[in-house]
């Protein structure tokens, strides 16, 4: 059955951040280049290909825009200047808005105006109720304690109930994502055994992005592995250590020091990724999407609104140090609110299940392919 | 007669004769021939050492005759030819042995091999004692000139001629010059318009006072040989009652340039032309496009243009040959639409992208970075189109087998162009035997040498230029044009032209006039004599194949430098 060709996704796709996709004449330097096109991946040529085409259903349940981590290796060697690497990294954007069912991530992604708005609108607002509620409930001049400005426990209760909202929305948008990789693909049938069999590799590619390891520099790796785990060390720390963090006035090693050493991690890496993009230093650096600048810039405030309050506290300069939190909650309310779900955080979790994915698909390919030599067998004999 | 001198030399050609055939035992056998004074070896006779070695001889020991055992004449004949003459003697009392393409080339038993040269080298020696010293003749060379054909190759072919002070009778069948050229818009790759480039071109045609410009006329006629010609041309006459004015005209030369035709897009079922409305050929499109405006039957703008290439060309079916100018004209179309309709979606669906010329790779490079959508399938594998359905946002479907992704594509079109590739004209055979050349298997006149001589024929004074040769676009026409014209131009500077001294003649006492040679001439060389009733051979198109000495009854004809007795000594000597 023929697929229905779309010349109008290309156009689409452009405002996702592609270009110059149609220059590609499929000469294939750039998956003789990238080290992950290996059967039965054709990386990054066969997803320039579907998206010339405009093969839309096809792409949706494509894994391998998420099986590259962009070294730009392919964009180096391409010689008609498509930008594979940059193509790649625009499929991924607009896979990550049709795993999304509420529309938004798409809305974000095709007006950078929508989303700024929107980061604006959710700042004002967490910033506003904040105040709000912290003039109502104690005093500004307070930093924790009783009569503290905003009272940690109150605080860490809307924590969760937000990470439980955000939560919701990204396991509907990983399960959208099985969908249409797996689960709409009625001639693969997966045994559940495979499920259980890989499953170790969604923590594993999780926790140490060993596959990004694979690219011939390393450098990327090394900064993008030390932003990730900085950034799960400060959530694990606020998630569960808040009290600790937050009491003073001595500093307790125990969490301060993962603190300390999170947020080194966070400001060195987003500072070193937006001095790459503005001298566009590295082939990942060189196209940057709107939406690549809001998030770095958004990561920035969080990590420095959050040292700046912590310091300015033990400084004794309370005040100071409250108005600065409630600017930190402003930044990251709609940085986890807005960016995890509907944005370029989400890839935190699309990428180690694009990789578990992968493997329960070799491993189904694998048993049947063992299934049809068992039939094959007794005719042999 | 004075007694026979003969020299022998037997080439080496590198290891080419030498690894195979016993140089030595072949030298050693030739000089105990009867009249072979010297024999010799040498790495490469035809080098200039070996050249100087032949005319030392010669000079030193006053030989008469010499025979060189090498490769075929083909090549090298003229050039020992030459020595001889350098060194005094006749160069018509040379011959030459081929002991490399029918011996060394195709032998392996060394022994068999120089059994073989030996044999082949006694036949040479046997046959160049009994050779004539034959003179070669002048004729004139009349320096007006004949053009068929008032497309773009005529045109410049004439103007060049005529520039140079040769009087041109122009010949074109229709009522307008131009030709298929007149047909397009734009030009690939830079986007010339192509009536800017004929309308200089005719106005000077038209003007140029060397130029006499026959419209509604044909070639009739053309008897004579190169350098006197005579050409009867038929003018039809404008009022449909008065009748065809018909004259006849004295040129030197004649440059065919007539052209090609479109391939008929109906005897392709699968796409539909003729059936579906818009499915239209690429000579439409640029009619569509010289009225100024893009739009469907329905005279709605096309959102989605599909062009499909290779039509009628590269497939075994039709025409195995590429057409060539396809390519780059389709990627002009993806250009024109895009710019006639801003928002059109174009796809190009073709075999292989040749972007062969000056500009072509860049062109395409331009073609895809205005989105052009490329699609491509495999030969014989053709796209097919049908009606789209009611829901659909377009008029027609086109189901590919798209190679480079491997699947099986549907895609959208409100317009298809068909690239029809060129073919050779329906009276290809008329004009080939009109001016007595040949056309290959496709109906593309053949050329003398497909490198090295790409603009002359196998008839001597007859020249071709543009597509009627092979499938090729406005460059390289307009350079074959310029390059016949050089050619004669050439010619008609010597004033003179020299005529081989081989050539077949009739001895009018033996000649019955039955006339059977006549109609066997490949050449068209030979005329009867009404009066005399005698057939005549014309000497200057006689090629000397030997076809009317064989067939004369009589025995009438004899071929110069190929007599019976040269013959048959060269048989006594290969049997020997």
């Amino acid at each position: 059955m023929a697929i229905r060709a779309n010349p109008k996704l290309i156009e689409e796709l452009e405002t996702y951040g592609a270009q110059d996709v149609s220059k590609c004449y499929h000469c294939g330097n750039c998956s003789a280049t990238c080290p992950f096109s290996q059967d039965p991946y054709i990386l990054p040529r066969r997803s320039m290909r579907s998206l010339q085409m405009g093969l839309e259903r096809k792409l949706e349940g494509d894994l391998e825009p998420w099986l590259c981590y962009y070294c730009g290796e392919c964009s180096q060697e391409c010689p008609r200047d498509a930008e594979p690497g940059e193509t790649m990294m625009s499929l991924r954007r607009w896979l990550t808005s049709r795993y999304d069912f509420t529309g938004i991530s798409k809305l974000f992604y095709r007006s950078w105006r929508i989303e700024l708005a929107a980061i604006l609108l959710v700042a004002m607002l967490t910033g506003l109720g904040f105040f709000l509620f912290g003039l109502s409930q104690g005093n500004i001049h307070h930093y924790d304690g009783v009569n503290a400005f905003l009272p940690g426990e109150k605080i860490h209760f809307f924590d969760w109930g937000l990470a439980i909202v955000l939560l919701v929305l990204l396991l509907t948008n990983c399960a959208r994502m099985w969908w249409f990789t797996i689960g709409r693909d009625k001639s693969k049938r997966v045994p559940l055994t495979a499920y259980i069999k890989s499953a170790y590799l969604l923590p594993m590619h999780f926790m140490t992005q060993m596959r990004y390891a694979k690219c011939e520099r390393k450098r990327p790796w090394v900064i993008h592995l030390i932003l990730m785990l900085s950034y799960v060390t400060m959530l694990i720390l606020i998630m569960f250590f808040v009290k600790r963090m937050a009491a003073g006035p001595a500093i307790d090693w125990r969490v301060h020091a993962f603190g300390l050493a999170a947020t080194v991690g966070l400001l060195g890496t987003t500072i070193f990724a937006v001095r790459g993009r503005i001298k566009k230093t590295e082939n990942h650096y060189k196209h940057s999407h709107e939406t690549d600048w809001m998030f770095l810039i958004l990561l920035i405030v969080v990590a420095g609104t959050g040292i700046l309050q912590f310091i300015l506290h033990r400084s004794g300069l309370d005040m100071a140090a409250n108005i600065t939190y409630v600017v930190h909650l402003m930044s990251v309310v709609p940085m986890l609110g807005l960016e995890v779900p509907f944005s370029k955080w989400s890839h935190l979790a699309y990428r180690p299940l694009a990789m578990y994915f992968a493997e329960i698909k070799a491993e189904a390919a694998r048993a049947e392919a063992r299934a049809s030599q068992g039939v094959r067998a007794p005719q042999a004999a | 007669m004075e007694d026979l001198k003969i020299g022998v030399y037997v080439c080496n050609c590198g290891t080419n004769i030498a690894k195979v055939v016993d140089c030595d035992a072949t030298i050693e056998s030739a000089s105990r021939l009867p009249g072979v004074a010297i024999a010799r070896p040498y790495k490469y006779m035809c080098s200039n050492p070996g050249q100087e070695m032949i005319v030392a001889d010669i000079r030193e020991h006053g030989l008469n005759r010499v025979v060189v055992a090498a490769c075929s004449p083909r090549m090298h004949e003229p050039t020992f030819r030459k020595a001889l003459q350098q060194a005094g003697v006749n160069p018509y009392f040379l011959e030459m042995a081929n002991i490399r393409e029918q011996c060394s080339w195709v032998h392996e038993d060394g022994a068999v091999a120089t059994e073989k040269a030996k044999a082949l080298v006694k036949a040479a020696v046997l046959r160049v004692a009994r050779h004539e010293p034959l003179e070669r003749r002048s004729v004139d060379m009349c320096p007006d000139l004949l053009v068929i054909g008032g497309g773009i190759a005529g045109m410049t072919a004439a103007l060049d001629l005529a520039d140079a002070g040769s009087k041109i009778y122009l010949v074109e069948r229709a009522d307008h010059l131009g030709g298929n050229l007149a047909r397009v818009d734009l030009t690939a790759p830079y986007l010339d318009s192509a009536r800017d480039m004929l309308t200089d071109r005719m106005t000077r045609v038209v003007e140029h006072p060397n130029i006499s410009l026959l419209l509604n006329s044909e070639v009739e006629r053309l008897e004579g040989f190169v350098g006197n010609f005579q050409a009867t041309i038929a003018t039809k006459a404008r009022n449909g009652n008065a009748a065809d004015q018909v004259a006849t005209v004295d040129v030197g030369s004649v440059v065919v340039c007539t052209g090609y035709k479109e391939f008929d897009a109906s005897r392709i079922t699968h796409y539909g032309y003729g059936k579906l409305p818009n499915v239209i050929t690429s000579f439409e499109f640029e009619k569509m496009l010289r009225e100024g405006g893009v739009e469907t039957k329905e005279g709605k703008a096309p959102q989605y243009v599909a062009i499909i290439h290779c039509v009628g060309s590269r497939n075994l079916e039709f025409h195995a040959y590429c057409s060539r100018v396809c390519c780059m004209t389709a990627l002009k179309y993806a250009h024109e639409v895009k710019s006639a309709v801003p928002g059109a979606y174009v796809s190009d669906i073709y075999i292989d992208m040749h972007a062969f010329g000056k500009g072509h790779e860049d062109f395409y490079r331009r073609s895809s970075e205005v989105k052009t959508l490329f699609l491509m399938y495999a030969k014989d594998d053709y796209p097919v189109i049908r009606r789209a359905d009611a829901k659909d946002d377009c008029e027609m479907l086109i189901e590919v087998n798209e190679s480079l992704s491997g699947e099986t594509i549907e895609i959208p079109a409100d317009m298809v162009i068909l690239m029809v590739g060129m073919e050779a004209r329906d009276d290809w055979a008329d004009v080939a035997h009109l001016v007595n050349i040949s056309g290959d298997k496709d109906g593309w006149f053949i050329e003398s040498h497909p490198k090295l001589d790409p603009v002359a024929t196998t008839t001597d004074g007859i020249y071709i230029a543009g597509a009627c040769q092979a499938p090729k676009d406005i460059p390289d026409s307009v350079a074959q044009a310029r390059a016949a014209a050089a050619r004669i131009l050439g010619r008609i500077a010597k004033g003179k032209l020299e005529i081989d001294a081989v050539f077949a003649e009739v001895d009018e006492d033996k000649c019955s006039g039955c006339r059977m040679c006549n109609e066997l001439c490949p050449y068209t060389a030979i005329e009867f004599d009404a009066e005399k009733k005698r057939s005549h051979i014309i000497s200057a198109l006689c090629k000397a194949c030997g076809a009317c000495v064989a067939a004369c009854p009589s025995g009438a004809i004899a071929a110069r430098h190929f007599t019976d007795a040269q013959i048959f000594a060269q048989i006594e000597g290969v049997l020997a």
